[in-house]
């Protein structure tokens, strides 16, 4: 349950030779830097599992945290919606064992508990680094036909408010961010200056290769990242 | 200012003028080139058997540039590349401003010795501040100064473009297809490999050029986007800035296993970038020469709302659906328009609701006061912030061929429309089944500056892109 300084989550990978970070200390890097996340907190035990759980209220997630596992849902991995206590411990053990089972040599270090997030519309939101412009940063809407449609704007970090505002509004799937047939309107200004943070914690963070924020759930209240996964860039 | 920026600006207007080089065989196509030149010319060329055929041109030949007198602004060298580094180095320990690099061969081959040489040149031009132009470049046109890429290329008068290629073939091309519809070049820099200047060092140069009113470039890659945004956005906030963007490179893609980079296209990057920099993007030469010929030839529109003229029922709407395909708007006219056209309008085969079907209200362009009165009520109208006009080659060219003053004077009129008129004006011109007679139509409405275009497609997309960049912070 301890929690590592910010700048520590870089370089405690840095010493484990990881470049990936797992998403309890994605998260904590991103919120150290005000962007809105579902905080995650690492259980080694069923027990912490439990208190971090009744900390945060129910329904929680649980997700496996281990570097060699990185397709968390594939592996039974991930248990959302668990209610109360009870299912909290069993859960635990459920996603442990199923981690065991899937690769035996893996370390597990054990069980993220967050709350669930309450639903909004899926924004995907990320950096990738390009050979001419250095970090350039995506935006569009999230879910499963992204990959298809392609519907994504992109900006060269850093960007100022007016981008975020361009690049929100340049997507073809606007309108659903406007509210359609009678959905509820997303808080765009949330996503804008999320946006922004983002692109100053870029800023901040040169070692950063990657960065993935999907899903952002986007509802009238605001804009909060429920996963996160950062690559670090290969040391020379 | 760097010293570096200092000795590109004096390449760029020089005062004395070397060529290194120049050769029987390419015709002496560069000491051709800068005939127009005023300031001084010289030659550097050893070959005893190249030296009279310059001498004949009445140009003063030295076998070293050493030996040249005075300063040296600009030098144009045509040299074998492995000669080169040498040229490059007497440059430098003559205090050259900047070298043109014609000669190829260098990093484009992809094998090793050429990027080797090219990387001692560059080294060279580094260590001296020495503003070296390409390798594998046509240099220079300054067309007020008479500095050439091409002996076509017209001189006297600077012209309001800046324009930067990456390609010779394009500045040269750009250049004479652009004047033959009268948009003409402030300076045009060939970039080559760009070696030591890139193409945000040339986008500083034309943003402080007070002949260039508008920069157009056509680009490949560069070395340092981040640099060249910061480039774009400082230039867009003084001129307006197209950019013709050609190829897609591949060192942007690489492996990885993240959403966003596998969204992530080297073009999406680019379109990315030049949205960001408020700058105009373009597909074509010809796409590039359109929006210059909107953004220059037009006053800025107010507003996306097009009043269109057009002869037939036919061409009315498929005008109506180029404007409206390209993001303008074709609104109703006012109820005040209505009641002045219903005085006069001949709706037997026309109709005016917008666009104004009015063939045979202007008697085809014969009925001028009928056309002034239209474009006058456009011009009021408060529905209205623009207008494209057909000139209607399919039925006309052939009464313009046998009565020319006919066009004139219809010409005349829409001259002195513009003049009075502060809504953005186009017409088109399509080149139709004569083209000879529509080429010499169109060389007249290019005389009196007014923009025409080739189809309805081109003025809509010109316009549209060109209101874009005049409603940008609206």
């Amino acid at each position: 349950m301890a929690t590592k300084p910010a700048n520590g989550v870089i370089q405690q990978a840095r010493n484990e030779g990881r470049t990936i970070l797992s998403e309890v200390d994605a998260k904590e890097l991103l919120a150290s830097a005000g962007i809105p996340v579902v905080e995650a907190k690492l259980a080694a035990t069923a027990d912490e599992a439990v208190t971090l759980a009744d900390g945060v209220g129910y329904p929680v997630a649980l997700k496996i945290v281990s570097a060699q596992i990185t397709h968390k849902s594939d592996v039974g991995g991930v248990i959302l919606n668990v209610p109360d206590a009870t299912g909290v411990r069993t859960a635990f053990e459920e996603i442990m064992a199923a981690g065991k089972n899937a690769d035996p040599s893996a370390t597990i270090d054990g069980v993220s508990v967050q709350r669930m997030a309450e639903p909004g519309i899926e924004i995907i939101t990320g950096m990738t680094m390009d050979a001419q412009f250095g970090p350039v940063l995506m935006f569009g809407l999230g879910g499963v036909l992204v990959e298809v449609l392609k519907d994504v704007a992109f900006r060269v970090v850093p960007i100022e408010p007016k981008d975020a505002k361009q690049m929100i509004r340049e997507i073809q799937g606007y309108p659903v961010l406007e509210g359609i047939r009678g959905q509820e309107p997303a808080d765009v200004e949330a996503l804008e200056s999320l946006l922004v943070q983002l692109s100053a914690f870029i800023e901040a963070n040169p070692e950063i290769a990657e960065l993935d924020l999907n899903p952002v759930f986007a509802s009238q209240t605001g804009a909060v990242a429920v996963d996160a996964r950062i690559v670090l860039a290969e040391q020379e | 200012m760097s010293e570096l920026k200092a000795n590109l600006a004096r390449a760029l207007s020089p005062k004395t003028v070397v060529v290194v080089g120049d050769k029987r065989m390419n015709g002496y196509m560069w000491l051709r080139n800068m005939q127009p030149f005023s300031g001084a010319i010289y030659s550097v060329q050893v070959d005893p058997n190249e030296i009279p055929g310059i001498e004949e041109m009445g140009v003063t030949n030295y076998t070293s540039l050493a030996d040249v007198p005075g300063d040296i602004d600009y030098v144009l060298c045509a040299v074998p590349r492995q000669i080169s580094p040498r040229i490059i180095a007497d440059c430098a320990a003559k205090g050259v401003a900047g070298v043109a690099l014609f000669t190829s061969g260098f990093a484009e081959t992809g094998e090793e010795e050429g990027a080797q040489l090219q990387a001692q040149i560059g080294e060279i031009a580094r260590e001296a501040s020495m503003a070296l132009i390409g390798p594998n470049c046509m240099g220079v046109y300054n067309a007020k100064l008479g500095i050439r890429q091409s002996g076509e290329q017209p001189t006297g008068e600077a012209g309001p473009v800046g324009f930067i290629s990456q390609s010779g073939t394009h500045a040269i091309n750009f250049s004479l297809t652009g004047a033959a519809q009268g948009v003409r070049i402030s300076t045009s820099i060939s970039m080559g490999n760009a070696e030591v200047l890139d193409v945000a060092d040339y986008v500083d140069y034309l943003t402080d050029d007070p002949d260039t009113e508008v920069i157009a470039m056509y680009v490949e890659g560069t070395k340092d986007g981040r640099r060249l945004l910061q480039s774009l956005k400082r230039a867009t906030a003084r001129k307006p800035v197209v950019v013709w963007k050609g190829g897609v490179t591949e060192g942007g893609t690489r492996a990885t296993q993240s959403h966003t980079a596998s969204l992530t296209s080297s073009m999406a990057v680019w379109d990315a970038v030049l949205k960001q920099a408020g700058a105009i993007e373009t597909l074509s030469m010809d796409d590039t020469i359109d929006v210059l010929k909107a953004l220059l030839f037009c006053k800025p529109a107010k507003g996306r709302r097009m009043g269109l003229m057009a002869m037939t029922g036919g061409q009315s709407v498929v005008i109506t659906d180029a404007f409206e395909r390209a993001g303008q708007v074709v609104p109703r006219l006012t109820d005040g328009s209505y009641a002045k056209l219903a005085e006069f309008f001949n709706i037997i085969g026309g109709s005016y609701q917008n666009p104004l079907d009015m063939g045979g209200t202007i008697g085809f362009g014969g009925q001028h006061d009928h056309l002034q009165k239209l474009l006058d009520i456009l011009d009021e109208d408060s529905n209205v912030d623009a207008f494209a006009m057909e000139l209607a080659s399919g039925f006309m060219a052939r009464r313009w061929q046998a009565d020319p003053s006919s066009l004139d004077t219809m010409l005349d009129l829409l001259v002195k429309h513009r003049e009075r008129s502060e809504k953005p004006f186009v017409l088109t011109l399509h080149p139709g089944h004569v083209e000879e007679v529509t080429a010499q139509a169109r060389a007249k409405v290019v005389e009196r500056g007014l923009p025409v275009f080739h189809s309805f497609e081109r003025a809509a997309r010109s316009l549209a892109l060109a209101t874009d960049y005049w409603l940008r912070d609206t």
